[in-house]
This record gives structure tokens, C-alpha cells and sequence, in this order.
């Protein structure tokens, strides 16, 4: 039993751990959004953020300059796609995409590059240390979710606690009123002097800024080993963009969401662990297709995406004005 | 000391591409007054006022506020500047409440949003006599709500300089009395206040001083006291001038097109048209007055299949068209062409050539699966020569022709179709006299042919020379229908306010149902 | 406060001049060159014999010099045709980047009919069978999201995007799962692994000396000029046309808009699945990643040319040399992956992308303005 004990905690531990990056993703995704833009760059920005963020991290031996430097390079994709989208008018889709092309030519051409002089994790103790587990005093001690949620590293309490910082923002501050309004009718925004152009090229930056951190992180959790033929990020960006939705674009509810999402993912690598451990309840568990998990994130967010477009959109988070070009003179 | 101007504009000029919105315009106004902005639509008073609102910018001319002369570059640059402005179209973010979409341009609260910020609001709002939930999302208000709250808006940002397009057009009798309530204490606060309307008894009730716009020209300002009705009409509409535009007598038909009770909603949910009796006998042309958005867009729309409606009758001949599909409409012979404001949005497909414009309604007549170019090449070369366009060639793009070309192109496409019924709606919106002349002369030699033409227009002179019959909307509602060679321009202009209604005139006969109707004949039949 | 005027002033153009534009485009392939000789020089790589290598393939010099040509046009094929066929959805301004599922959906559906009916029918046969069932794969999946935008004004680019998702898990369930109803699996193999495909699923090639055309090559050029004539020739293509300008003057002219919407994406999701089916019997085999990011890429061509179908095959054929180009240069620079195509690849559209708005729009001097 209590073996069954120690691998329902891991698993729980691993939800949490493996997936914050989705969060990050997603919170930045949300706050890009919410300014009227979709941006489909994510994996790009985030890869293009972990790359330079681990890089520099490494070369400072300093957790907090990998932070920092990843988020201003996954900012400056973000700056990009400003420019383009917002002072040139091109197309958003077509910009995002091609921002996910440059980021992952940028990281396998910077990675390859650098080749054999590749520094390894271990080299830097700040990252190390700083990626170690940090357990919170008394509510670590919480049998199971005291180990999930409460001894993680200090990556996971930044993006949880980022989530909540950016929900507070949006709902509950008069900047985050205005970012809410660029999204939903740009024409009403500058009608009362809110500028738009700057709300669009700060929440651009600022948020992609945010995916970088998940990129950086990302980098840790794969301890920094670079590896030719797969990327880093393997497809969260997508994942955060398709989280965007199940989370109704609400920053508290993506760590809810990131969880679900995560139960899945994870469930793929422990589906046959818990099977084993709770024989009677989750026996079942081990003839689950894993590609059934690994699909069911998407096909739930597709459901949604569909119920919430044949129902009002009364209630939806979704801003009226996503993906569109605002262009004041338009008649 | 002579009393400085809250604000001046002096010789502003602004064009779209190449049609001049607004020339040479002068107005003032002085703090603690009203004045009015009178103008037929199109007569460039809501270009003006975005002019002081920041959404556009002139093109020329200057802009002083309190004596200084600024610019206004932005919409944040107006309300610093004190200039706030309720448009016609709200602009107000649905999802939001009501003290959101106040709070959104606050910038003297802090940071954070407070639940009291509701309370604020309201209380602010019963100041000025409004009665408003600060709580309600905009999506559930009505429209008398959100208008409203737009003023709210204005108010609660302390403009000094407030402008108004059109504020009554949604509101009920008691709220538009409370709104002047409104308007007349924060005159006697000192401000100074702008409201576009074409209501002529409320420029009288409301306004010190009314500036009359026509047809993108500075008229004139006149002391509300000294003036009247009458000579405000005269103004916006100017006086009769001779066109000499043919107006051949032909042999009329029995209707062609017969209009009963109809009624049609716009795009807002609104009654656009309201019980509308009309009918159209080949060999005339019935003219449509009314400012502009008083229903007619909606009613070129339906009689064409593509708009709904909610009640009454469309008869064809003795057919029933209602609910019938574009295509089957057409069929029949019905063409409807609309020149809407930017000219390229209804019936041309702009970026194609003018040999594939004029297939648009019959690419699918040519046998085999290939569009049928031969055809459109030397249709499009026929109507070239005949209302002579200028085109470097048949294949130039519709958008790259100049605005009277492009007007061409659609009624020669129209016309090439044959048809019976004619629907045309400002066929010569932005055209020089020759290109306008030679639309007449395309209608009249139609109507010679015997086709009964629907002709909606804006300026009078035209009508009165060209129609045989005109009839005359106010907010969707028929004021009469005059013959044209009897009227007056003064006459049509007090319809056209509201001011005079001869819907029922003669008591025998409501206006706008023939004497050889076909309907009451078809509907012997049925029984 | 006084006086303070931007100088410029943004003012749309009426209209756009096709020179302007081509100058625009080569000066984006010169400048990403360019840019692309720097960051290579940054590491070490002689950028002018590395370029040398790359537009020329590596195929002087080579000793299967046929080979690489037969290699290029096996990427080149389904890039074209996802590139035509996206175009056509782009054309109604519907968002199709689903190109990916679309396209796996397509391979997946052959590769049954292949599996299935490969032993019993002829090769021609076999062939036409896999593309229609190909086609038919795609084309469902892609119309579905069409008719959902059309009924619902669903959002088309979220809902592709994660149907490209499902698409790719559902394959690989094929893939990796063992099981005695596996029709897809080598049953010799112990560990799950695609079976070939039937001789006569395999796609037809000519044999031209050393040389093997394949078919499909054949095929994608009759495809984009039979679109060309589609879209520019029929009523059909009239119809699209008139509905991308303007939806309001299609519905005066008594078109019914929903049906031709549905109808063209369609028409593309069905040509990505016939792609599909293409690489998965050109193959001979199922892949469980057969697109080759084809689905991204085509979206990266398609609007590289302005949707214009022989536009479409120059910018096809250009990401291809850059693509099989690189993939070839990195044989001999173990420091440059294949991936610098990708980074070229997103300079030169970031750069038409900026170019692109002064082509759309013009920037007045104020001064000039107030004359």
C-alpha cells in the first residue's frame, strides 16, 4: 500500500512538475490575446527563449540572468510580430507561423552551431541549485499534494504565481481594463484615448516575454542536453495555444487547465505504474491508447471551441476583435 | 472684452481619395452655447465633428481651442483638449458594464478597480439626471440605454466641449425632454455644446445658434431666435436650381411593382421601414426622398431578396416576391443597384475586371462549365462606349477606375440585364454634372422602353426635374407622395424633417395604393 | 501640446503596382541571403561555397546524381500541391491551417485502401483508388470545420489547429500499437513497425534512363494548371473570386455564399489529402509523420505568392531549393543543420511581410497632405 502511496505521489509530483511550462505558455498566450492578437508564434518564442535564456544562464552561472535574458529575447519575438501585425498590418496567422519557423531555424542553427563547446548543465551550479526543489515549510508536509504542489522548484511557484499576478491585472486593474477593451473593440478603446498601439506592442512584448520563461524552463527540466533532431519545446507552444481556449482566456483557470492538461500527459508515462499500484480501481488504465491521452487535450479544447461558437457568446472570454488589424481611418 | 470661442475651425478641408468630404468650413462655438449642425446626410457633418474627435485628421485648415490653435492627432488628444464626442455608433465594448466602459478612459481614479467605482458611477450619473445601472452589461441594454451611457461617458470625463451626432434619433419623447434638461444645464455650467440633428423643431426648441452644412459647404450660422422652419429648410436644401434634365412623357403601364404595409427591420433590430405603401407603373420613375438612413438602404435590400421582412406585401405583376431568392427576383426582371457611401461595397466585386463585373449576375447562364468572357469582354465594351467610361481597357480592375467610371460600370451592367423594374439608390453619389447627366439619359431612355424605375436620391433639384412622382420617408415612415412637377423644394424638405405629413391627404385613397391595382384583382381570383 | 504632428500620415493606397511588388520579393531573397551569409560566417562557414552547395543541391559531383533529383521531387510535390490547395481556402479568407491534418488524414486513408485492396486490384487502379480515398480523407475532414464556421462562425484557425493534433495522435495510434486487428503492422516484426505497402499501391514511375519520373510530379503540374484554369476560366472560379472580394456582392448577385465556402474548402482539404495519399504511396509505406510540416510550409508559399497559382509554383519550388538545398549543404558542415532553411525560410517572409505594407499602404508627408 504504500508503495501505491509513494507512485500516486510522483505522479501527482510529475503533473506539476513537467507541465508548468504549458502554464507559462499559456498565461503569456492569454495576455497576447487579450490585446486582439493571435499569435500562433508560441513555440518559436518559447524555443527561441530557452535557447538563449539556458545559454546565458549557463555563461552568468546565474539563475536570475537566464531568466531575464530569456525573457527578453522570446520579448524581442514579440516586439517582431508587433511590428509586423501592428505598424505594417500584415496578416497574424501568416506572422505567427513564420515566427514559429525562424525560433526553431534560430535554435537547431544556434545549437548545432555551438556543437561540441555545448555547456552541460551540471557546469552551472546556480541553475542547478536554482532548479532544485524548494519545500514550502508546513504545507509540504501535507501527505501526497504536499509533495505535488508544495516541494517543487521555485520555476513552478513563479509561473503559478505569474497566473495569478496576470488574472489580478486583467480583472482588477484599470490598465488591465483597457488591454480587455483593445481586445474586444479597439474603435471604442481609442474612441476614449487609450493607445492602442502601445497597448498591443507592451502586452506583445510582456507576453511573449512570459512564453520564454516557460522555454527557459523547459531547458532545465531537460537539464540542458541539446539534442539534434528534437526541440526542446516538442510541441507545448501548440498545446498552450489550444490551452488558451480550454481555459476561456482566463489566467486562473489555465493552472486548473494546465493540470487537466497535464494529467493527461503525464498519465501516458504513469498509466502503467498506476495500473500496477491500484490494480482493482485503475487496472483499466494500462489498455488505454496513450495517443488517446496525448490527443484528448486537443480534441477537448476542438469541443469546446465548437460548443462555445453554437452557444451566445455571452459568458465567453474569447475577445471580440481576435486577430484582427486595427486601423483607425478604416471606412 | 469680445467672449473668446470654446472652439474655432477655420477653413478645414478634408477629402476621401477623390471625393471632398468637407470644404472650406468655418464654425465656432462659444462656451454656455448650443449650437446646432443642420445638414441633409452626406452634407459632411459627422466627417467634421471626428475632425475635432481625433479619429480623423484634416487635410487642411486650423483648429483653436480656447483661442489657441492645436492639433488633434488622436481621440486621446480631443478629450485632453476637453472635445468629447457621442457618436452615432456607439462606441461601447458589449461585454463590459456600464461603469467599465466609463472607467476604461478614467485617468483620475488609481490602479486598481474598486467595487465603489459602481457606486461612483451612479451616483455621478443621477447628478446629471440619468438613471443608469452602472452594473448592467452593455450587450443587455437597450438601445435608448447604451445612447445614454455614451453621454454619461462624455460627462463623467468633464468634457467642456461636448458634441452630440444625432443623440435623439434613439431616444422616446420624455428622454430626449430629459436630455435637453441635460443639454441646458451644462450650457448654463458653460459649456459648449454641438448636436447634430435633422429634427427642425428641436434645432428651434434646444439650440442659440444653428451652422447649416450643404453638400460638404459651409452655409451659413444663424441666431436660432431669428429664424424659422421655413428658412432653415431653405438653407439645407438650398434654393431650386434649374438643371434642365429631360423629363419625357411616356404612356404608363398598370403597376409594375405594387408595395403594401411593408416593414422592414435593420441591422440593429430597429423598424427600418414602417408600413410602407407604394407602387411603381412602367414608364415612370418614382422618386425616394429622405434624409439618408431613414429606411432606404433597407428597403432597396428587401425589394431585391436580401433582406427579410417583417410583414406586408411585394407584388410583381400580380407575383408574390416575397421570401423569393435573389437569383429568382432577378429573374423576373427586378435589377437593384446600390451605391453605398464608399461606392465600391455593394454590386461590384472591386479588385475584378470590368468584363468580369458585368457577368455577375449571369456568369451561370453560358452553357458548359466555363464563365462565358466573350460575352462580358464586349458587354463591357458596349457599356464603355456607350455611357463612355474611362478605362485604359476592358480587364482593368473596378477599383482602379475613377468614382464615375465605377457608377457607370454598375448601372450599364444593370441595365444590359433588361429589365422591367429598376431599383437605383444614389447612382450619382460623387459623379461631376456630365457623368450625372449621362445617368439621367441612361434612366430616361429606360423608362421611354417602358421599365418602371425606383430612383432613391439626395439632391432635390434632381428629383423634382427628373421623377414623375416623388415619395417622401421620415424614419421609415411614408410623409406622401407628391408629382413632382407640382411640388416645391421647401415642400419636400419639410416632409423629409417631419414637419409635414400628407400620408393622408386625400381621405378616400391612403397614398402610395394605385386605383388599377393588381392585387386586389389576383386576390378575386384566389377566392 | 501645440503643433505637435506625427510626420508621416498612413493612407491606404488605391491601388498596387505588380513591379513594386517582384522588386520587393527578390530584394527579400537577396537581404535573408545575406543575412544568412552573416550568421554563417559568425560560424565559421565560408558562406559563398556553402551557398554554392546549397542552390546547387549537391547534386553535381554526386555519384547518384539521378537520385537527388528524384529525392527533390518527392518534397517538392506535396509542398506544391498543399500550397495550391491552401491557396484556394486562403482565396475565401477562410484560415485553413490544418493543412497538416488534413494531409495526414489523407495518407491514412490511402494506407487503408492500399492495405485493404492492394492485393486485388491492378496497379493504375490501385493508385487512382488510394489518391480518391486520399482526397476523400482530407476533404471530410477539412469540410467539417467549414461547415461549422458557415453555421456557426466557429473560428476556423483554432479548430484546424488542434484537428491537426488529433489527426497526428490517431495515426500514430496505428503506428505503435500491436494488435491482431493491426492491419497496418508487419506481422513478422516483433516490435511495431509499418508494413510496406503492396507492389501495385506503390506509385507509378517512368523510368527515364537512370531516372525515375514519378507520377505524382506529372500530377501536381496538371493539378496547378487545371487550377489555373479552375480559378480563372470557370464559373466556379469566378464564384470564389467574387466571394473572396466582396461576401455582400456575391449574396446581391444572388450567390449562395455558405455553399461556396463549403464547396472550395473542400475542394483543398481534399487536394492536401490526395498530397497525402501521393507521399504515403510514393513512400510505399505509412509513415506516422509523413507531412514533412508540408501543412506550415504550404501556408508560408501560398502567401509568399499572393495566392497566385503560377506565384505558387515559383515559391514552392524556391522553398524546396532552399530546403533540399540546406538538407544537402549539412552534409558537409556537421554545424549547419537542416533547420537554416527554416531560418532563412522566416527572414525572407518577415522581410515581404514589411514589404508588403507599402505596397498596401503609403505614407504621406503631413506637409504634403495639407496642399
Amino acid at each position: 500500500m504504500n508503495d501505491s502511496v509513494s507512485v500516486l505521489t510522483l505522479f501527482l509530483f510529475n503533473i506539476v512538475l513537467v507541465n508548468i511550462p504549458l502554464l507559462y505558455g499559456t498565461v503569456g498566450e492569454i495576455l497576447v490575446e487579450k490585446s486582439g492578437s493571435l499569435d500562433l508564434g508560441v513555440e518559436g518564442t518559447m524555443a527561441i527563449g530557452a535557447i538563449f535564456g539556458y545559454l546565458a544562464g549557463c555563461a552568468a552561472d546565474s539563475l536570475l540572468v537566464g531568466l531575464a535574458v530569456s525573457f527578453l529575447t522570446a520579448g524581442l519575438c514579440g516586439l517582431l510580430f508587433a511590428v509586423l501585425t501592428v505598424s505594417f498590418q500584415a496578416n497574424q496567422n501568416v506572422t505567427g507561423l513564420t515566427i514559429t519557423t525562424f525560433g526553431l531555424g534560430l535554435y537547431f542553427f544556434v545549437g548545432k552551431g555551438i556543437g561540441e563547446k555545448w555547456p552541460a548543465m551540471t557546469s552551472s551550479s546556480a541553475l542547478v541549485d536554482g532548479f532544485a526543489p524548494v519545500e514550502l515549510p508546513l504545507l509540504s508536509k501535507i501527505p501526497m499534494l504536499g509533495k505535488a504542489f508544495f516541494s517543487q522548484n521555485l520555476l513552478v511557484y513563479l509561473g503559478i504565481g505569474t497566473a495569478v499576478l496576470v488574472w489580478w491585472y486583467l480583472h482588477c486593474t484599470k490598465t488591465g481594463l483597457r488591454l480587455r477593451a483593445v481586445g474586444e473593440n479597439p474603435g471604442a478603446a481609442d474612441s476614449v484615448g487609450v493607445n492602442i498601439v502601445l497597448y498591443k506592442f507592451a502586452h506583445l512584448i510582456a507576453g511573449s516575454g512570459i512564453m520564454g520563461l516557460g522555454g527557459f524552463y523547459m531547458a532545465l527540466y531537460m537539464s540542458g542536453s541539446f539534442e539534434g533532431s528534437n526541440c526542446w519545446i516538442n510541441g507545448y507552444g501548440w498545446i498552450a495555444i489550444a490551452l488558451v481556449i480550454f481555459a476561456n482566456w482566463n489566467p486562473v483557470l489555465a493552472i486548473l487547465g494546465t493540470l487537466v492538461f497535464g494529467f493527461f500527459n503525464t498519465l501516458q508515462i504513469y498509466a502503467g505504474a498506476l495500473a500496477g499500484a491500484f490494480p482493482g480501481a485503475l487496472g483499466w488504465l494500462g489498455s488505454v491508447p496513450p495517443h488517446l491521452l496525448k490527443a484528448l487535450p486537443f480534441l477537448i479544447t476542438a469541443i469546446v471551441l465548437i460548443a462555445s461558437s453554437i452557444r451566445a457568446r455571452e459568458g465567453s472570454g474569447q475577445p471580440a476583435a481576435l486577430g484582427m488589424n486595427y486601423f483607425r481611418e478604416e471606412r | 472684452m469680445e467672449q473668446q470661442y470654446a472652439i474655432e475651425m477655420r477653413g478645414i478641408c478634408k477629402s476621401f481619395g477623390s471625393v471632398a468630404a468637407n470644404k472650406d468650413i468655418n464654425l465656432n462655438v462659444k462656451p454656455g452655447e448650443i449650437l446646432a449642425l443642420l445638414g441633409e446626410n452626406g452634407s459632411g457633418k459627422t466627417t467634421l465633428m471626428n475632425m475635432l474627435s481625433g479619429i480623423y485628421k484634416p487635410d487642411s485648415g486650423s483648429i483653436l481651442v480656447d483661442g489657441r490653435e492645436v492639433s488633434i492627432n488622436s481621440p486621446e488628444d480631443a478629450k485632453k483638449l476637453g472635445i468629447g464626442m457621442v457618436h452615432q455608433h456607439f462606441k461601447l465594448v458589449d461585454v463590459f458594464s456600464a461603469a467599465d466602459n466609463i472607467w476604461l478612459g478614467d485617468d483620475k481614479s488609481g490602479q486598481v478597480l474598486k467595487k465603489d467605482r459602481y457606486d461612483v458611477i451612479r451616483d455621478m450619473a443621477q447628478k446629471f439626471g440619468f438613471d443608469i445601472d452602472p452594473r448592467k452589461k452593455v450587450y443587455n441594454m437597450a438601445v435608448s440605454e447604451k445612447q445614454t451611457l455614451e453621454i454619461v461617458k462624455v460627462l463623467y470625463y468633464g468634457a467642456k466641449i461636448i458634441i452630440l451626432d444625432e443623440p435623439t434619433a434613439v431616444l422616446t419623447v420624455q428622454e430626449t425632454a430629459k436630455l435637453f434638461d441635460v443639454l441646458r444645464r451644462m450650457k448654463a455650467e458653460g459649456h459648449a455644446i454641438i448636436i447634430i440633428t435633422h429634427k427642425l423643431n428641436e434645432v428651434l426648441e434646444i439650440s442659440d445658434r444653428v451652422a447649416i452644412l450643404r453638400k460638404g459647404e459651409y452655409i451659413t450660422t444663424v441666431d436660432t431666435a431669428s429664424t424659422s422652419e421655413q428658412q432653415l429648410t431653405e438653407y439645407m436644401v438650398g434654393r431650386k436650381v434649374e438643371l434642365n434634365i429631360d423629363r419625357p412623357e411616356v404612356d404608363k403601364t398598370r403597376p409594375l411593382l405594387e408595395i403594401r404595409d411593408l416593414t422592414i427591420k435593420n441591422d440593429e433590430g430597429a423598424v427600418a421601414i414602417d408600413r410602407v405603401n407604394f407602387y411603381i407603373r412602367g414608364g415612370e420613375i418614382l422618386g425616394v426622398a429622405g434624409i439618408a438612413g431613414c429606411g432606404q438602404k433597407e428597403l432597396c435590400e428587401a425589394i431585391a431578396g436580401l433582406r427579410p421582412i417583417e410583414g406586408g406585401m411585394m407584388i410583381h405583376q400580380g407575383d408574390n416576391i416575397v421570401g423569393l431568392s435573389p437569383k429568382a427576383i432577378l429573374a423576373k426582371g427586378i435589377s437593384m443597384s446600390f451605391i453605398p457611401e464608399d461606392r465600391l461595397g455593394m454590386g461590384l466585386a472591386p479588385s475584378m475586371s470590368i468584363t468580369d463585373n458585368m457577368l455577375l449576375k449571369k456568369y451561370d447562364q453560358a452553357k458548359g462549365p466555363f464563365v462565358d468572357r466573350k460575352l462580358g469582354r464586349a458587354e463591357a465594351r458596349q457599356v464603355i462606349a456607350d455611357l463612355e467610361i474611362v478605362t485604359p481597357s476592358t480587364e482593368t480592375p473596378v477599383r482602379r477606375l475613377s468614382g464615375g467610371n465605377v457608377q457607370k460600370v454598375l448601372l450599364g451592367r444593370e441595365i444590359k440585364s433588361g429589365p422591367n423594374v429598376i431599383v437605383t439608390a444614389y447612382p450619382v453619389r460623387g459623379l461631376d454634372i456630365n457623368s450625372s447627366y449621362a445617368i439621367y439619359n441612361i434612366l430616361n431612355t429606360q423608362k421611354k422602353d417602358g421599365v418602371g424605375i425606383l430612383f432613391v436620391g439626395e439632391d432635390l433639384d434632381v428629383m423634382i426635374d427628373l421623377c414623375d412622382k416623388i415619395m417622401v420617408l421620415c424614419h421609415g415612415r411614408v410623409m406622401g407622395v407628391v408629382h413632382a412637377h407640382k411640388t416645391s423644394k421647401e415642400e419636400l424638405g419639410l416632409m423629409m424633417t417631419g414637419a409635414l405629413d400628407l400620408s393622408s391627404k386625400y381621405e378616400d385613397k391612403p397614398a402610395g395604393i394605385a386605383r388599377d391595382s393588381r392585387i386586389e384583382e389576383s386576390r378575386e381570383v384566389e377566392e | 501640446m501645440k503643433n505637435r504632428q506625427p510626420l508621416f500620415h498612413v493612407v491606404k493606397r488605391d491601388h498596387d503596382s505588380p513591379g513594386r511588388q517582384v522588386l520587393a520579393y527578390v530584394a527579400a531573397v537577396v537581404l535573408a541571403l545575406a543575412v544568412g551569409a552573416v550568421l554563417l560566417a559568425v560560424q565559421g562557414v565560408e558562406p559563398v561555397t556553402f551557398y554554392k552547395q546549397m542552390l546547387t543541391m549537391g547534386i553535381p559531383g554526386s555519384r547518384y546524381p539521378w537520385r537527388a533529383v528524384e529525392n527533390f521531387i518527392r518534397l517538392f510535390v506535396p509542398l506544391l500541391i498543399v500550397s495550391l490547395a491552401l491557396a484556394l481556402a486562403f482565396k475565401m479568407r477562410f484560415w485553413n491551417i490544418g493543412g497538416e491534418g488534413q494531409f495526414i488524414m489523407g495518407a491514412f486513408w490511402a494506407g487503408v485502401a492500399a492495405m485493404k485492396l492492394g492485393e486485388t486490384l491492378p496497379q493504375p487502379a490501385m493508385v487512382l483508388v488510394m489518391a480518391a480515398a486520399g482526397a476523400l480523407g482530407g476533404g471530410l475532414y477539412g469540410v467539417f470545420v467549414a461547415a461549422l464556421k458557415v453555421k456557426f462562425g466557429t473560428n476556423e484557425t483554432l479548430l484546424t489547429l488542434m484537428l491537426n493534433y488529433v489527426a497526428l495522435y490517431f495515426v500514430q495510434y496505428f503506428a505503435e500499437t500491436k494488435a491482431a486487428w493491426n492491419f497496418f503492422l508487419d506481422a513478422e516484426s516483433a516490435r511495431p513497425k509499418f508494413a510496406k505497402f503492396p507492389a501495385s499501391a506503390q506509385m507509378i514511375t517512368i523510368p527515364v534512363g537512370p531516372f525515375n519520373l514519378n507520377l505524382t510530379l506529372l500530377a501536381a503540374i496538371g493539378l496547378a494548371a487545371l487550377l489555373f484554369v479552375y480559378l480563372n476560366y470557370t464559373k466556379r472560379g469566378y464564384e470564389i473570386a467574387v466571394v473572396g472580394d466582396s461576401p455582400n456582392t456575391a449574396r446581391y448577385a444572388g450567390m449562395k455564399v455558405g455553399r461556396i465556402v463549403i464547396r472550395t474548402i473542400f475542394l483543398s482539404a481534399a487536394l492536401i489529402g490526395m498530397a497525402g495519399a501521393f507521399q504515403v504511396s510514393s513512400a510505399g509505406i505509412m509513415s506516422a509523420s509523413p507531412t514533412n510540416d508540408v501543412g506550415w510550409t504550404g501556408v508560408v508559399v501560398a502567401w509568399l505568392a499572393k495566392l497566385n497559382t503560377v506565384g505558387i509554383v515559383v515559391a514552392s519550388l524556391l522553398i524546396t531549393v532552399l530546403q533540399f538545398g540546406c538538407q544537402a549543404a549539412s552534409t558537409t558542415y556537421p554545424s549547419i543543420d537542416a533547420n537554416f532553411a527554416k531560418l532563412l525560410q522566416g527572414v525572407i517572409l518577415f522581410i515581404v511581410l514589411a514589404a508588403d505594407f507599402f505596397t498596401r499602404f503609403k505614407l504621406v508627408r503631413r506637409k504634403e497632405a495639407a496642399k
